[in-house]
């Protein structure tokens, strides 16, 4: 699929071990420009470890990783310089609770990309009428509801212009009436071309939205391909019982 | 009790003697109005066999001050937490156990009650110059004391800081070498009392060749001892911080130092100004300590003052004057530490709320 | 992302810097760590005064080798990619050199260390005087511990009936014997009451006062105690039909004890540290008699001595309360 367009993430034989326990067992993978990449599996399957791996806020054990063509297992390389050309959103949000809103997402513009005051205003408040919460820019974190405080991580996440954006569970720590709104931005987001590494339960944004789907299961890919290939003809007896619970 | 009074319940069962509720109301015995009128007499009547005015001699006469008192309280007790009773029955009861103990307090402390206001408030002592051969009153010396020991506090606290501060931040490295170090400064400060360090640092290391002024020893064990403190309370503060907050500003490309600037320093000072505060107050009152080094801080003129003059009112002006400084400042920390816990609260909700 | 503009990105010089040499900030690179070792070691082997005060120009070159020691250790330190071995050696270095700086240049007469601080000889026949002042001290503080914690219940108990008139004069308390440094009310006791007809020996006048002040403490903490417990508690048990008693005796106090052991526990460890301020009005306990026998003697061990069994009692306690407090902060947590 998609050759011909540019190789973002490379992942070569990626292990992970915390302490005796393998969590990630040799990962293989790649993945191209405006790809979704959509990352389901039971829990402890690590999923969730292996994105942090890819912009090393977990130390891989063993393996390469190249993003954009730089490795970034290798100690010489700059890995804050790669951080800032991937997005990341959490599942509790993280959003820096002394900041309000607008100077959450001014905050690593202005100190990273070394942009004037004035120009991280502006994007800022742009990005905030793109989430839908132009009115919330001088709210605190903890004024704002949580569908609301993942919008804004969101945005914080867009202000460097990153070439892509990982998700790691952004909807589970939320009431399902917000989960609708933060799965609108993501969609957009995705139309708009951006590469996308998801890791969600929402089938239904998957189907939508992700180019495409694996599957882990204790530390391994046990399946692979579009969302239709996947969901409704799963190959795999794991997958199938995975589906069958979750569905 | 006669059963034949009893109405027999309607099904006629073997239960023929009510409870004692059952019949009186299901208030308590003791919260009773016939208990506590009777109670409050015998008190009344108890009062005029106490003994006479004066300090009692023997053990026997002290308890039986102490039954009474502890009696009073017992009634004051019943009335002050029966939520049924009203609220000026409250009151009295409240005026009264306070004007029970003072009176207790009068009659039988032994003091001499007249030589008050000649011993304890003698203002004239306290403003009258030249009286033991020096030129200034004994309030501007009072005062002179007091300059002192806000400096003493003042030094200690800003070097107690710093060295806190680093401290925390070498704990902060994570190093288990390093670590090993400042885990026995930390206990070693904290378990040594104030006194013994400062007579250590001033009577001790003379005999090494190692010889301070007082001064210096005074703010040299202070700030010591102050530092170990600190520094658990700024890495109390730095932990405090959720991880998530460093991860978030990692991803965000941050380096070390700036997460450190940006995100953490700014919410570890909220977290860490209240405990701060409080302890800068202890400091404060822990320079009173100084007087045993012959530092004429406060209290130490005071006790000078109080020699000289025969008259411990000098003594009562210093305690006032501490006083006057430190509850406001005990109050302020307070209301800090208050402030934050609801805003703890506050924010608890929000996020329960999202 | 066609809708926001493009802003150029600023180089600055550092971050061409990086772009040539790699990301390592150049204090952590071995570049320039390497040379810089070499420098403290040329600077410490040739340039350092001997034993002895250094004069002001020696002075400098100790800061200079201070500095540049304290910025190698923290570039090796802050920089998790360097090998463990070097961290330890950078770690007991620091130590190392601050320790063998005091040593120097303190102008201390060590060789009079033994003699002065660590006399075993001087010590003959003392040890039974100290050990009397110990038990002193143990018995100031336990008398004081009991009458405080009675005491300092009391208060809290007065204090959650919230009557406002009582309240006034309960909170004046805890205000007064809060703020007023604990030496000064010590010195009150007994060098001010006299004048008043109220004579107390040192003994009483020391249980009074410790008592007094650190029974303050104790309202507020079993108070915040009561407190702290979530009020959704006390309406779960009345729905249960538990009467007010039963709810105190069952749920309330349980509750209330696990989280007031921790800090009462630091309190009493406090206590007993500040007994030894009892020594300004003559009350022979450890420190007065490491004192007074420093004076007869005229040599600081017996004081040293009295240091090192406060050490020996007050260390175990102090890591105690700390313990007890870390547990509890955990099981708040979970309980929350």
């Amino acid at each position: 699929m998609g050759e011909d367009r540019a190789l973002m993430i490379e992942v070569i034989n990626l292990h992970k071990y915390f302490k005796d326990h393998h969590v990630l067992k040799g990962l293989n993978q790649k993945v191209y420009k405006s790809e979704v990449v959509a990352m389901i599996g039971p829990s402890g399957a690590g999923k969730s470890t292996f994105l942090r791996c890819l912009n090393r806020l977990e130390e891989p054990s063993l393996g390469k990783i190249l993003i954009e063509g730089t490795d970034i297992t290798a100690t010489r390389t700059d890995i804050n310089k790669v951080r800032t050309e991937i997005g990341m959103v959490f599942q509790s949000f993280n959003l820096f609770p002394h900041l309000t809103a607008l100077q959450n997402i001014k905050l690593a513009p202005i100190n990273v990309r070394r942009m004037s005051e004035k120009d991280a205003e502006e994007r800022g408040r742009q990005l905030l009428k793109k989430v839908g919460l132009q009115e919330k820019a001088n709210a605190y974190p903890d004024q704002l509801s949580g569908g609301q405080q993942q919008r804004v991580a969101i945005a914080r996440a867009l202000a460097m212009q990153p070439h892509m954006i990982f998700f790691d569970e952004p909807t589970s720590a939320l009431d399902p009436e917000m989960i609708r709104e933060v799965l609108d931005v993501m969609d957009n987001l995705a139309k708009e071309g951006m590469t996308m590494l998801v890791v969600s339960h929402e089938i239904g944004f998957i189907r939508e939205a992700a180019t495409r789907i694996l599957v882990l299961a204790d530390g391994c890919i046990i399946e692979e391909g579009t969302p239709n290939e996947v969901l409704k003809h799963p190959q795999h007896s794991r997958t199938q019982d995975f589906l069958s619970k979750i569905v | 009790m006669m059963p034949e009074m009893v109405p027999s319940p309607p099904t006629g069962g073997n239960k023929t003697r009510p409870s004692w509720r059952e019949r009186f109301g299901h208030v308590p015995w003791f919260r009773r109005y016939e208990f506590l009128g009777g109670l409050f007499l015998l008190l009344l009547a108890l009062a005029f066999f106490l003994p006479p005015f004066g300090r009692p001699q023997s053990t026997l006469v002290w308890i039986e001050i102490a039954v009474y008192f502890l009696a009073v309280l017992f009634w004051v007790g019943i009335i002050l937490s029966d939520i049924e009773k009203p609220n000026w029955m409250k009151a009295i009861a409240a005026v009264l156990i306070v004007l029970v103990f003072g009176w207790l307090f009068y009659q039988y402390s032994g003091a001499r009650w007249d030589k008050l206001a000649h011993a304890f408030f003698n203002w004239e002592i306290l403003s009258a110059t030249g009286s033991y051969g020096s030129t200034t009153s004994a309030w501007i010396e009072l005062l002179a004391g007091l300059w002192l020991t806000l400096q003493l506090a003042f030094f200690s606290i800003i070097f107690g800081t710093v060295l806190g501060l680093i401290l925390a931040v070498l704990r902060n490295l994570h190093d288990p070498v390093l670590n090993f170090f400042l885990t026995i400064w930390v206990d070693f400060f904290r378990a040594i009392p104030i006194i013994v360090l400062m007579m250590l640092i001033y009577y001790a290391f003379p005999y090494l060749g190692i010889t301070l002024s007082g001064v210096v020893s005074g703010v040299l064990t202070l700030t010591l001892n102050s530092s170990a403190y600190i520094s658990e309370i700024f890495r109390a503060g730095i932990e405090s911080i959720h991880y998530g907050q460093v991860e978030a500003s990692r991803a965000l490309g941050l380096t070390t130092m700036q997460t450190m600037r940006l995100v953490i320093l700014p919410q570890a000072i909220r977290v860490v100004m209240p405990p701060l505060a409080s302890n800068y107050v202890a400091m404060l009152k822990d320079t009173a300590i100084c007087s045993v080094i012959a530092i004429l801080e406060l209290l130490k003129t005071a006790i000078t003052l109080q020699s000289w003059l025969a008259n411990p009112t000098p003594l009562v002006a210093a305690t006032a004057l501490y006083l006057l400084i430190l509850i406001p400042m005990a109050r302020f920390s307070s209301v800090l530490e208050n402030r934050m816990k609801a805003r703890g609260v506050s924010r608890a909700l929000a996020s329960k709320k999202g | 992302m066609a809708n926001i503009k493009q802003t150029p990105i600023r180089e600055s010089f550092a971050k061409r810097y990086r772009a040539r040499f790699g990301h390592l900030p150049w204090f952590k690179r071995y570049e320039c760590l390497i040379p810089l070792s070499i420098i403290i070691l040329l600077i410490g082997f040739l340039l350092l005064p001997p034993l002895g005060k250094p004069t002001p120009l020696q002075w400098l070159w100790i800061g200079v080798f201070l500095i540049l020691l304290i910025l190698w250790v923290v570039g090796i330190l802050t920089d998790i990619e360097k090998p463990r071995w070097i961290r330890a050696i950078a770690a007991i270095s620091f130590v190392f050199v601050l320790g063998f700086f005091f040593y120097r240049y303190s102008g201390a007469q060590w060789d009079k260390l033994t003699t002065n601080f660590f006399n075993l000889s001087v010590m003959e026949g003392l040890w039974g005087d100290l050990g009397q002042g110990l038990l002193m001290t143990l018995k100031v503080a336990l008398v004081s511990m009991c009458i405080s914690l009675v005491l300092g219940l009391v208060i809290a108990i007065l204090r959650s009936l919230n009557n406002p008139i009582l309240n006034v004069f309960l909170i004046i308390y805890i205000d007064f014997f809060r703020a007023i440094p604990l030496i000064v009310l010590v010195v009150f006791v007994f060098y001010a009451l006299p004048f008043l007809g109220i004579e107390l020996d040192p003994y009483i006048s020391a249980v009074v006062a410790v008592s007094l002040s650190y029974a303050a403490y104790v309202a507020e903490v079993i108070r915040a105690g009561i407190e702290s417990i979530y009020r959704g508690q006390v309406e779960a048990s009345r729905a249960l039909g538990l009467s007010s008693m039963q709810t105190m005796r069952l749920v309330i106090l349980p509750q209330a004890v696990r989280v007031v052991i921790p800090p009462t526990t630091g309190l009493m460890v406090g206590l007993l540290k500040d007994t030894a301020l009892t020594t300004i009005i003559g009350l022979p306990e450890l420190l007065y008699k490491g004192i007074q026998n420093t004076i007869w003697q005229s040599n600081p061990t017996p004081l040293v001595a009295a240091a090192v069994l406060y050490i020996i009692v007050l260390l175990p306690l102090t890591r105690f309360s700390g313990y007890l407090e870390t547990r509890s902060k955990k099981w708040v947590k979970t309980a929350r």
